[in-house]
C-alpha cells in the first residue's frame, strides 16, 4: 500500500527523508520519531503534497504527487491548528468535499455524517475560533474522513488535546481504522501503543527500527539497557554478577552503588537476586532500567547520535527492513 | 484536470472571507475614493467637462481601484493558505492546486468588479454624469477587463513567490502595466494597460483627435481584438501560474 525506495527528500542543503525504504501493507501503522525526524516530510511524500528528490515514493502503486487517483483515496489530518476563524465546521468539511468533487447538497449531507461521526454535531454550526483546541481537532479529522478514504494520514493527532479529548480521539481512531487503513505519526510512543499499530521508528530522515510492539520489545531487550544496584556488599554482588556471563560493563557508584551494562537485562536481573540470595548480600535497590517503547526510543536516539557501543548499533540497524 | 465543482467551491470559500467586516469596510471606503476625488476636482476647478471627468475615472477605477483589490484579493492566493494552515489539507484534494488558483481568479475577479462597479455609479453620480448611459456600460466592460487581466497577472507572483507576493506584484504593476505598457514599441502589446486605453480611445469615439504622439500609446485594432488579447492573456498567465502552483512544494517548517 504505501513503498519507499530509496526515498529521499532534501531541502536545499537541510535533509528531510534519507535514503528511506520501507513497505507497509493495509493495516494500522504508527510513525514515531522525536520534532524534526522527518516525519512531516515523510508524510507529505506521502499524501503527494511534496516530491521525493531521489528514489520513488508509491501509494496503491502508484506515485502520489498530482495523481487524482491517489489522492482521492487519501485522508489527510495535518499536525497544524486551523486557524480559518469564521467558517463552521459544517462550512469547512462541507468545502473540503465540494474539492473532492461532490456536489454541494451530497457535500452538506456527507460533511454533517462525519461530524456526528466525530461527536462535534453540538458544535456544527459554531465558527471555528469558538471551538476548543480539542473540538477544532476533531472539526479536521471529520474533514479527513468524510470523504471515506482508503488510507488515513494522520499528523500529531493528540497533539496539545487534554486527557479526556485525547482518550475520545484515540477511540474513534480506533474505530474507524477497525475497517480501513491508518498511518499515524507521533513523537509520543504511548500514543501509537494505545492504536495498536505498527511502528516504524525514523530520526534524521532515516528509518532506524520497525516491527510490531512485540518486536520493538524485542528490540529493546537486544539493545544494551544498564541495571542500577544498591547493596551492602557491591564488590562481592559484582563478582557474583560476572560469574553469569551476562555483564557487558560493570561500574560502581558511590559505596553501594553499582551499574552493570548488560544487553540481556532480564536475564542478568533473575541471576542478580538468585546470586545475592545465595551469597546472603542485602540487596537494597535492583532497578532493571526502563523497558517501556519510551526508552526504546531513547536509546535509539542515542545511537543515532553515535553514543554507546557499536554492537548496539548494528543490533538496531538489523531491524532495518 | 480542473474541476469545475472545486473551482466553485473555493470561490464561494473566498467570498465568505471576503465578507468579513473588515474588508467589507476596506471595500467601501476603496469605492468611495474615487467619488471623492472627482468632488474634490468638480469644486477646484468650479466644472468639469465630459472628457476630463471620463479620464479621471479611467485612472481612478480600472487602473487604481481594480489595481488595488486584486492586490488585497488576488495576490495572497498561496500565502493565505499557508497562513492559515488550509494549505495541507487543500492541496490533498484531487486538483486541490488548480481548483484553489482558479477559483480564488473567480472570486477576485468577480469582487473586485463589483466594487469597481460600485465605485462606478458613485463617481458617475458625482461627477453627474448618467450612470445607465453608453458611458456606464463601457466603463462596465473596462473594468471587467481590467480584472480579468490584472488578476491573472498577480497570480503569477503570487504562486512563485508566496511570501513576498504583494512585493512582488506592485513591482510588477509597476513593469509590466505602466512602464512596458507605455513603451511605444512591441513589448507594450503584452500588456492589459495597452488594451485598456485602446478600448477607451475606441469606444469614447476620441482616435481621431488623438495628436500623433498619443496615437503611439495605443493600439489601432479593433476593439474585438483587444478584447481577445485580453482574454488570451489572463488565460496564458493563468495557466503559466496554475502550472507553476503543480509543482510547488512547501516544506514544513517544523521540520526544517
Amino acid at each position: 500500500m504505501i513503498s519507499l525506495h530509496h526515498a529521499t527528500k532534501l531541502y536545499g542543503t537541510v535533509i528531510g527523508v534519507n535514503d528511506l525504504t520501507v513497505d507497509l501493507g493495509p493495516g494500522v501503522h504508527g510513525l514515531l520519531g522525536p520534532n524534526g525526524a522527518g516525519k512531516t516530510t515523510l508524510l507529505g511524500l506521502v499524501t503527494g503534497q511534496l516530491r521525493p528528490t531521489m528514489g520513488r515514493v508509491e501509494i496503491f502503486g502508484e506515485r502520489p504527487f498530482g495523481n487524482r487517483r491517489v489522492l482521492a483515496r487519501i485522508g489527510y489530518c495535518p499536525a497544524g491548528d486551523l486557524l480559518e476563524r469564521r467558517a463552521t465546521p459544517r462550512e469547512w468539511v462541507s468545502y473540503l468535499l465540494r474539492l473532492s468533487g461532490r456536489d454541494a447538497a451530497a457535500a452538506r449531507r456527507a460533511a454533517a455524517a462525519a461530524i456526528e461521526r466525530v461527536g462535534l454535531s453540538e458544535a456544527i454550526d459554531r465558527p471555528l475560533a469558538t471551538l476548543s483546541k480539542g473540538m477544532r481537532q476533531r472539526a479536521k479529522l471529520a474533514g479527513s474522513i468524510a470523504h471515506e478514504p482508503d488510507l488515513l494520514v494522520l499528523d500529531e493527532p493528540f497533539i496539545g488535546l487534554d486527557p479526556m479529548a485525547r482518550h475520545e480521539l484515540v477511540a474513534m481512531v480506533r474505530e474507524w481504522a477497525s475497517s480501513r487503513s491508518l498511518l499515524v505519526a507521533s513523537h509520543l510512543l504511548h500514543e501509537i501503543e494505545a492504536l495498536d499499530a505498527g511502528l516504524a521508528v525514523i530520526l534524521g530522515g532515516r528509518l532506524v527500527a520497525s516491527g510490531d510492539v512485540e518486536e520493538i520489545h524485542a528490540l529493546v531487550d537486544s539493545l544494551p539497557a544498564e541495571i542500577h544496584l544498591e547493596a551492602d556488599e557491591p564488590g562481592r554482588l559484582a563478582a557474583a554478577a560476572c560469574r553469569g556471563g551476562l555483564v557487558d560493563s560493570l561500574r560502581f557508584d558511590g559505596a553501594t552503588g553499582l551499574r552493570i551494562g548488560t544487553r540481556q537485562p532480564r536475564a542478568l536481573a533473575s541471576h542478580l537476586a538468585t546470586a545475592a540470595a545465595e551469597e546472603r548480600i542485602t540487596l537494597r535497590v535492583l532497578h532493571a532500567g526502563d523497558r517501556s517503547l519510551e526508552a526504546v526510543f531513547d536509546r535509539l536516539v542515542q545511537l543515532h547520535r553515535g553514543i554507546g557501543p557499536a554492537v548496539a548499533k548494528a543490533a538496531a540497524m538489523e531491524a532495518r527492513p | 484536470m480542473i474541476s469545475g465543482r472545486g473551482i466553485l467551491a473555493v470561490a464561494g470559500f473566498q467570498w465568505r472571507r471576503l465578507l468579513a467586516p473588515q474588508r467589507l469596510l476596506l471595500a467601501a471606503a476603496g469605492a468611495a475614493f474615487p467619488a471623492a476625488v472627482v468632488l474634490a476636482a468638480r469644486r477646484i476647478s468650479g466644472s468639469l467637462d465630459r472628457d476630463a471627468a471620463v479620464l479621471l475615472l479611467y485612472a481612478l477605477i480600472p487602473e487604481a481601484i481594480c489595481m488595488l483589490g486584486l492586490l488585497v484579493t488576488m495576490c495572497p492566493v498561496v500565502a493565505d493558505e499557508l497562513e492559515r494552515g488550509t494549505w495541507q489539507h487543500v492541496v490533498v484534494r484531487p486538483g486541490g492546486r488548480w481548483s484553489l488558483l482558479a477559483g480564488t481568479f473567480l472570486a477576485a475577479v468577480s469582487w473586485t468588479a463589483l466594487v469597481g462597479l460600485f465605485s462606478l455609479l458613485l463617481s458617475l453620480a458625482a461627477a453627474g454624469l448618467p450612470a445607465s448611459g453608453r458611458l456606464g456600460w463601457i466603463f462596465a466592460a473596462l473594468i471587467l477587463l481590467s480584472c480579468c487581466g490584472r488578476a491573472a497577472l498577480f497570480a503569477l507572483p503570487a504562486v512563485i513567490m508566496p511570501k513576498r507576493a504583494l512585493v512582488a506584484s506592485v513591482v510588477a504593476a509597476i513593469v509590466v502595466e505602466y512602464l512596458a505598457g507605455f513603451l511605444p514599441a512591441v513589448v507594450n502589446q503584452l500588456t492589459v494597460s495597452l488594451r485598456l486605453r485602446s478600448l477607451l480611445v475606441e469606444w469614447m469615439g476620441w482616435r481621431r483627435q488623438l495628436p500623433p504622439e498619443l496615437q503611439l500609446l495605443v493600439d489601432d485594432q479593433s476593439a474585438g481584438i483587444q478584447v481577445l488579447a485580453v482574454f488570451s492573456l489572463a488565460i496564458t498567465l493563468l495557466t503559466a501560474a496554475g502550472l507553476i502552483l503543480s509543482w510547488r512544494q512547501f516544506p514544513p517548517s517544523e521540520e526544517v
